[in-house]
């Protein structure tokens, strides 16, 4: 405990800017050294795809090797330069500070990809990796608005995914490809990722207009009614999907075009983070907070509970409908039995492990569960034990996942970090 | 901070003094993908594949790897779970060609896979050849992709054509799941080829349900009413035993046909006597089998205990395409994607091969063509050759 402290006090004196300066570094490492020098002297095949963790589970013999690895690229330079480059970077980061905040929060995001990329770009499968993660975690964060600020149980989001996927896959289909069943392009292939983030709000509204179906309905009754009627408009998107032959049926649908990129999913899901962390935090996502803990006081309070509760379901089924559009276009094929019930069960354990009320808690839960679900992919079969199991703990333990009710707090986050040096208490 | 210094330099010496593989130069590996539902939906198809492969691997082992060009390679299985899921299949292709690096794959079974990792596969120029796969689509425009068995608008007619000329009949009734590609697919021939023979309206009825209905006795008792004298029912091993059961249950009489998709070990398992006396057609029969799939079976059941179905008899021969085409290739380069570049262009020239579930060769699409097998499910519970048709 003593060490972890020291470690903690240690490291409290670097910014969010040295951070990034070491990870660069390490991924520079990687990306030079990485192949030719030092995976070829620890004896390892490749480049340790994540962090190693495959080749561990795979390979015992690898474990010191990978470990090795992991130690010469990662962790020791990301914590020299952290540590060494707080000279300039403190100076850095308040010159930054200084700064409208949403400046210094687009430069920090904007190094935050480059590192991204070229760390991804080492491999293509760190690259879907990477995709569907982003993808998962508009996902959970959407989720998070109905499910946690809201605090009803809805189990209709696979539902919206798929109409989000499916509006927007027929749309680019008819729009810009030649496709067997919708003829020839309407529209020259080239404005594709032009129109592109026009298409994905076009699914996004299919799936808002959809979920009314569950609101006006469910919205008039509490508690369970909503789990219940949301469960079966999963079911019902679904089974409407399997006997449209037109657009495939059970056979799915493939051949969309390839329009999202790694840029194009980071900017929708920096996009997505943003606007969901502006809507909670308004007067509107504050309304939402008083219906979750007492909805009979709320509306004593003035406020309109059943309006409230409407658009942030709204809100809620339209994210998660883009994230179906970007999903699509990530495999570009879906199939209806993608967004079946063990899609709502990995979207539930996504937010409830994260944390509920919590952007940054879904951020955890959807990164942590889909590196898990990739790095325990060698054991097979134990991985629908482990996984489970860590989930037991989580819930045994923190009962509202790892990190619930906290916010965002950008300034806090990238502001420098020498005050405490100069004899500021925080 | 001395503490920390230490400890770090203490982990990374230890690290280094145990990794015996430090300073082992590289060498060239064949590597063979192979995707497989190990989990998920379908455990028991992902068990018959890796089987079937662990069995191919331990010949090639046997001979000490395999030659290419008058040299010796050690060769390689690259097994991973494709979890039942579309997703899953895209990254577990992704991975194994961008990192491990594999020359051919063979996998994923289900079409529902094959469809979009065969997208992968040819955008990343790696042979792939999925041994179960029937929908048309999995190989469609894609090169690089082919496939070890027959297609449904082959598989159907056979059916109907087989029912027809056995049993005399002209009403048919067909039960099918409308949730799941491979059911609907085949139903949707299956009415098509039979309405072509005997009129329209012969297939008298023709009812569905979903993927993990366990009580189909509303459908049933329609097609017992409507005068059908077979019912085709294109179902996986998990639905026939209910159907076949609650069939006869409610007073049918008929025999009952099915497809491929019966062929596997756990059917008669579960269905037992009911089951006995019931046709399918299928990719081999293990059954009286003769030469090298007799071999192959004898092999497998000696090994894993039971006989194996067509999913590992298909692996099995997917397997020996992979390996034919490797060594057709000529000499390996070590550069990896010249090799499989030599792979695919050896596999699609391959002619009359011999595999234990027939001889294939491939057309233009990557699909082979080659013979269906009725089975008969006899009175011992096994799968008996009862007569074969050729396109």
């Amino acid at each position: 405990m003593g060490i972890l402290q020291k470690f903690k006090q240690m490291f409290s004196t670097v910014p969010m800017l040295g951070w990034f300066l070491g990870i660069l570094t390490a991924v520079l490492i990687e990306y030079f050294w990485g192949y030719d020098y030092i995976s070829y002297y620890l004896g390892l095949p490749k480049i340790p795809v994540l962090f190693g963790a495959l080749i561990m589970l795979k390979e015992p013999v690898m474990i010191p090797g990978a470990l090795a690895y992991d130690l010469i690229v990662y962790v020791i330079p990301v914590l020299a330069v952290a540590k060494l480059s707080c000279i300039v970077t403190n100076p850095g980061a308040a010159l930054l500070e200084k700064l409208p905040l949403w400046l210094s929060a687009v430069i920090h995001l904007v190094c935050f990809y480059a590192i991204l990329h070229l760390w991804a770009g080492i491999n293509d499968y760190r690259v879907l990796v990477v995709k569907l993660t982003l993808v998962s975690i508009i996902l959970t964060v959407s989720v998070n608005v109905i499910n946690g600020y809201q605090g009803e149980f809805s189990c209709s989001h696979p539902g919206f995914m798929a109409l989000g996927a499916y509006v927007s896959s027929i749309l680019t289909l008819v729009l810009f490809t030649n496709d067997k069943i919708f003829g020839t392009a309407l529209l020259p292939p080239a404005l594709g990722p032009y129109l592109f983030p026009l298409v994905l709000v076009v699914g996004g509204a299919a799936a808002a207009i959809g979920s009314l179906a569950v609101a006006i309905p469910s919205f008039r009754t509490r508690g369970d009614y909503l789990a219940i009627i949301s469960l079966a408009f999963m079911f019902i998107v679904k089974s409407a999907v399997e006997n449209l032959n037109i657009i495939g049926g059970a056979r799915g649908m493939g051949g969309q075009p390839d329009l999202a990129p790694l840029p194009i999913i980071f900017i929708w899901t920096m996009l997505c983070i943003w606007v969901i962390h502006n809507f909670v935090t308004s007067i509107l996502g504050k309304a939402l907070n008083t219906v979750r803990d007492d909805e009979a006081a709320a509306e004593s309070m003035t406020v309109k509970t059943r309006k409230t509760k409407m658009t942030a379901f709204m809100f809620g089924a339209f994210w998660a409908g883009i994230a179906g559009g970007l999903f699509a276009h990530v495999l570009t094929y879906i199939n209806p039995g993608m967004f079946s019930i063990n899609r709502l069960a990995e979207i539930l354990a996504m937010v409830y492990f994260g944390g509920l009320n919590s952007i940054v808690g879904s951020i955890v839960g959807a990164v942590s569960i889909n590196v898990l679900g990739e790095a325990l992919r060698p054991l097979e079969l134990f991985k629908w034990i482990i996984i489970p199991l860590i989930l037991i703990f989580v819930m045994i333990f923190r009962p509202y996942g790892l990190i619930s009710f906290t916010e965002i707090n950008a300034k806090k986050l990238l502001e420098a970090k020498h005050k405490r040096q100069q004899g500021v208490s925080p | 901070m001395k503490k920390i210094a230490v400890l770090t330099m203490m982990a990374f010496c230890m690290a280094m003094m145990f990794s015996s593989l430090a300073f082992s130069a590289r060498k060239t590996i064949i590597k063979i993908g192979i995707n497989a539902p190990l989990t998920g939906d379908i455990p028991k198809v992902g068990e018959g594949t890796k089987y079937a492969a662990q069995m191919w691997l331990e010949d090639i082992e046997k001979a000490g790897g395999l030659e290419v060009g008058g040299k010796k390679y050690e060769v390689e299985l690259v097994i991973e779970d494709n979890e039942s899921k579309a997703e899953s299949a895209v990254k577990a292709n992704t991975k194994m060609i961008t990192q491990d690096d594999v020359l051919a794959i063979v996998g994923p079974q289900s079409s529902k896979q094959a469809v979009p990792a065969g997208e992968v596969a040819n955008k990343y120029k790696t042979v792939m050849i999925s041994p179960w796969s029937t929908n048309p689509n999995t190989t469609l425009d894609r090169p690089y992709v082919f496939r070890g068995c027959f297609l449904d608008p082959f598989q159907g007619p056979v059916v109907a054509n087989f029912i027809t000329d056995e049993f005399g009949f002209t009403k048919a009734a067909v039960l099918y799941d409308v949730a799941s590609d491979y059911p609907k697919g085949l139903a949707e021939v299956f009415k098509q080829a039979w309405e072509e023979k005997h009129g329209p309206g012969s297939v008298v009825a023709y009812e569905s349900f979903t993927t993990k209905d366990t009580d189909f006795s509303s459908q049933l008792t329609k097609i017992v009413k409507s005068g059908a004298q077979v019912l085709f029912t294109p179902q996986y091993y998990n639905e026939v035993p209910l159907i076949v059961s609650q069939a006869k249950n409610l007073g049918w009489t008929g025999p009952i046909v099915g497809s491929d998709s019966w062929g596997s070990a756990e059917t008669i398992e579960l269905c037992g006597e009911a089951c006995y006396g019931l046709f399918f057609s299928s990719h081999y029969a293990a059954a009286g089998a003769k030469g090298a799939t007799k071999e192959f079976i004898d092999r497998y059941e000696a090994t894993y205990g039971y006989i194996p179905d067509d999913v590992a008899a298909l692996t099995w021969d997917a397997l020996r395409l992979a390996q034919q085409a490797i060594q057709d290739a000529g000499e390996l380069t070590g550069r990896i994607e010249k090799d499989r570049e030599a792979v695919r262009k050896a596999l699609a020239q391959i002619k009359d091969f011999d595999g234990i579930t027939g001889q294939m060769t491939f057309t233009e699409e990557g699909d082979p063509i080659k013979c269906a097998v009725i089975v008969r499910i006899n009175h011992q519970g096994e799968y008996e050759f009862y007569g074969s048709s050729c396109p």
